[in-house]
């Protein structure tokens, strides 16, 4: 008995159930069963909405999981194989370490701190990191350009995505993700600083590599970019690590922008949870429906776009945030 | 300061690359620019041209049309043609209508191929399997018009195989309605989307007098503004009698060269509107073949409306002497020449392909591009790799 109320103690229910892994781990199927079905549905397909109809072709998911499971992966000879075999396996892992410091609700937390929002955006920046390491320890050409093009995406949408997330903390006086959502109790972030939240809702698809952004691992350029040695399980992990951390700038964005657990006045954390997890699902969700739609960018385009249209945007943000505060509005402590 | 060879990077990409198709690409790149792209064809030559020396005259028909899978036709009627200049001898009315009918639905599907195909390499699968599904009507029409679902086989010399099925005009309306249709969503969501028009506009400009002087055919050639359609310019089978227009685009970026294959479909669905209406009734075959038919077997033909061949065309002698033909096909000219010394192989046959053709443009376009180009120009030009290495 004892043990089962350790588990509902907020510093491992959060990590391992909502949001971390089981959350995050059951969201990435339904993931991808949905960008199948949406895609299948857009595309005339015909397997995605056929196998087991009954259960709306939730069979493919499985059938897509037992592929990459049982592939062979593959270790090429040439490669740096510490790092090639590693990365992955760290990608994966950190991708999941931001949820520790994502509230479900303003008295479950697994912890609190002051920058909480700082943190969480500090680790997803780590990823990339990774992907660049993969790029190079694959010792082929197309994964050297596609670890290349990563750092060069990095580059331009790190510093908005930072600075549009910041006009918001401007705005609530804090980086404590809990007081964020509770200051928008009233009103949310996206009726008060709409430039601020297209901004980011941009900069987080180009992030993750959501079309029209999938850039690093343009298939038809480059292969799979640093993916492009990668098989079986461990290409199961870099692709799962980019959903996780749409998942994580998801629960941030919907913190940030979209009231987080509001508008229920709720402090039961299962009801809060189900509210945010329903916002960021959604947000997932439209990032998958976005490959039926759009082909991709080309890298100078898409970092132009991030230069000369996400940097100024997340500059005229923060001015509107400031007008704001300095124009006497307050949303801090309610 | 490093020199320009250290500067600069040799990408192979291909032949076993998702969007290289059957060919092999030697880049050098210098950063993100491409220095210099060359094409390496051959890797999968057919040797038709030398096979069609050891094969007797009718087993060349289908050969000629493996090399190019997605526009059979062409090449199947560009051959016949030429065959039939040297027998001296020319099909019936209404088999010429048939030949344009089966030439203009199988320019549909193969453009809507190469739109297809486009369209996933700038990273579009939803106009992949867009124009990969919509092909499947046109498909259809031309199956159940020649009975085969690709390399339909269906010109012979002197006429076609097979004769128009009952009620195939409804049904050839109704897919054209259905195409038309579907013309708008193809608008809204590929052709006009933002990120198309920035992947493509102003992509791999290709110049009026550069089009011309590299020799380039076909929709290629069109976008660039030069109104040449083989069509207009040496018209054959029914085309004379029909009204259509030389579709032409002035930019001569990747998005012309898109425009111009999605006008032609348009133009098209209008040919094949005009030849069911036109199709004039009379026999299907030369006369001097069909005579050749027993009378019973005539009779049976006549009421199905497919030909049991005269057994003469198995050992098909044609006169010595020389015959060229062209015709339009969905990439561009086709060539024939054959050289006949009186036997029943031809002493010498040689195709010239669209692709082949085309493929120069790939040098010559790629340079100063950026990596990221090369699919968005290499599949603007409609190129297949087998039609070149035939």
């Amino acid at each position: 008995m004892d043990s089962l109320k350790l588990l509902f103690e907020p510093y491992i229910f959060i990590p391992l159930v909502f949001p971390g892994l089981i959350a995050a781990f059951a969201l990435l199927l339904i993931i991808i069963w949905l960008e199948r079905k949406i895609a299948a549905k857009v595309q005339l397909r015909y397997g995605p909405l056929y196998v087991l109809k009954p259960l709306g072709g939730i069979i493919q998911t499985v059938a897509d999981l037992l592929r990459y499971l049982f592939q062979e992966p593959i270790l090429p000879k040439e490669v740096d194989k510490v790092a090639f075999l590693m990365t992955p396996v760290l990608l994966f892992g950190l991708s999941y370490l931001p949820l520790v410091a994502i509230p479900v609700s303003p008295t479950y937390y697994a912890f609190r701190s002051d920058v909480s929002l700082l943190i969480v955006l500090a680790l997803t920046t780590l990823a990339p990191i990774f992907t660049v390491v993969m790029g190079w320890a694959s010792n082929n050409k197309f994964s050297l350009i596609g670890g290349v093009r990563e750092g060069y995406l990095v580059t331009s949408y790190e510093i908005p995505i930072f600075l549009s997330a910041l006009s918001m903390a401007i705005l609530y006086n804090s980086l404590d993700l809990v007081e964020i959502a509770e200051a928008q109790r009233g009103l949310w972030g996206v009726f008060l600083n709409p430039i601020a939240a297209i901004n980011m809702l941009l900069l987080m698809y180009m992030s993750t590599s959501r079309f029209p952004f999938e850039i690093p691992e343009a298939e038809s350029e480059i292969v799979a970019g640093p993916y492009t040695e990668y098989s079986g399980i461990i290409y199961g992990l870099v692709m799962g690590a980019s959903y996780v951390k749409l998942y994580v700038l998801s629960l941030v964005y919907s913190i940030l922008f979209l009231g987080g657990w509001n508008p229920l006045p709720s402090t039961d954390p299962l009801v809060a949870g189900a509210v945010l997890f329903s916002k960021a699902f959604l947000l997932v969700a439209l990032g998958a429906f976005l490959r039926a739609v759009y082909p991709r960018f080309r890298i100078d385009q898409a970092i132009s776009i991030g230069w000369k249209i996400a940097f100024p945007l997340s500059l005229i943000s923060i001015i509107i945030s400031l007008l704001l505060v300095m124009g006497g509005v307050s949303f801090v402590g309610k | 300061m490093s020199s320009p060879e250290e500067k600069e990077l040799e990408l192979l990409i291909g032949p076993q690359h998702p969007a290289s198709g059957h060919m092999r690409l030697v880049a050098r790149v210098d950063g993100d620019v491409v220095v210099e792209l060359r094409p390496n064809i051959g890797y999968v030559h057919r040797s038709v041209e030398k096979l069609a020396e050891v094969k007797k005259y009718l087993q060349i028909i289908p050969l000629v049309e493996r090399p190019s899978l997605a526009d059979t036709t062409a090449n199947n009627l560009a051959y016949v043609m030429a065959l039939e200049k040297l027998l001296g001898i020319e099909a019936p009315e209404r088999a010429k209508y048939l030949r344009t009918l089966l030439a203009e639905i199988n320019r549909i599907h193969s453009h809507l191929y190469g739109l297809g195909i486009h369209g996933v390499m700038i990273g579009s699968s939803t106009a992949y399997m867009w124009c990969f599904g919509d092909r499947e009507p046109f498909l259809e029409l031309a199956q159940e018009l020649t009975g085969a679902r690709l390399t339909y086989s269906y010109i012979v010399p002197g006429g076609v195989r097979r004769d128009l099925p009952a009620g195939f005009g409804e049904r050839a309306e109704k897919v054209l309605r259905y195409m038309e249709n579907r013309m708008k969503d193809y608008f809204d969501l590929y052709f006009n989307n933002p990120v198309v028009r920035a992947r493509l506009e102003g992509v791999g400009t290709l110049s009026r007098e550069d089009a011309i002087r590299l020799g380039v055919t076909g929709p290629n050639l069109r976008a660039s503004g030069v109104a040449y359609d083989v069509r207009r310019a040496d018209p054959y089978a029914a085309y004379p009698e029909l009204e259509f227009d030389v579709i032409t685009e002035e930019a001569g970026d990747s998005f012309a060269r898109v425009m111009v294959r999605v006008r032609e479909i348009v133009e098209s669905m209008g040919i094949i509107r005009q030849v069911l209406r036109k199709i004039p009734e009379g026999p299907i075959l030369h006369e001097n073949y069909e005579k050749l038919i027993p009378p019973k077997t005539r009779e049976v033909m006549k009421r199905k409306g497919i030909i049991k061949f005269p057994s003469v065309f198995a050992n098909l002698r044609v006169p010595a002497g020389e015959a060229i033909s062209r015709v339009e096909g969905g990439r561009g000219e086709v060539v024939f020449h054959i050289v006949s010394d009186g036997k029943p192989s031809p002493y010498r046959m040689r195709m010239v392909t669209p692709s082949f053709r085309n493929v120069i443009l790939f040098e010559h376009l790629t340079k100063g591009a950026r990596v990221a180009d090369i699919p968005a120009i290499y599949g603007s030009l409609d190129y297949f790799p087998p039609e070149a290495d035939r």
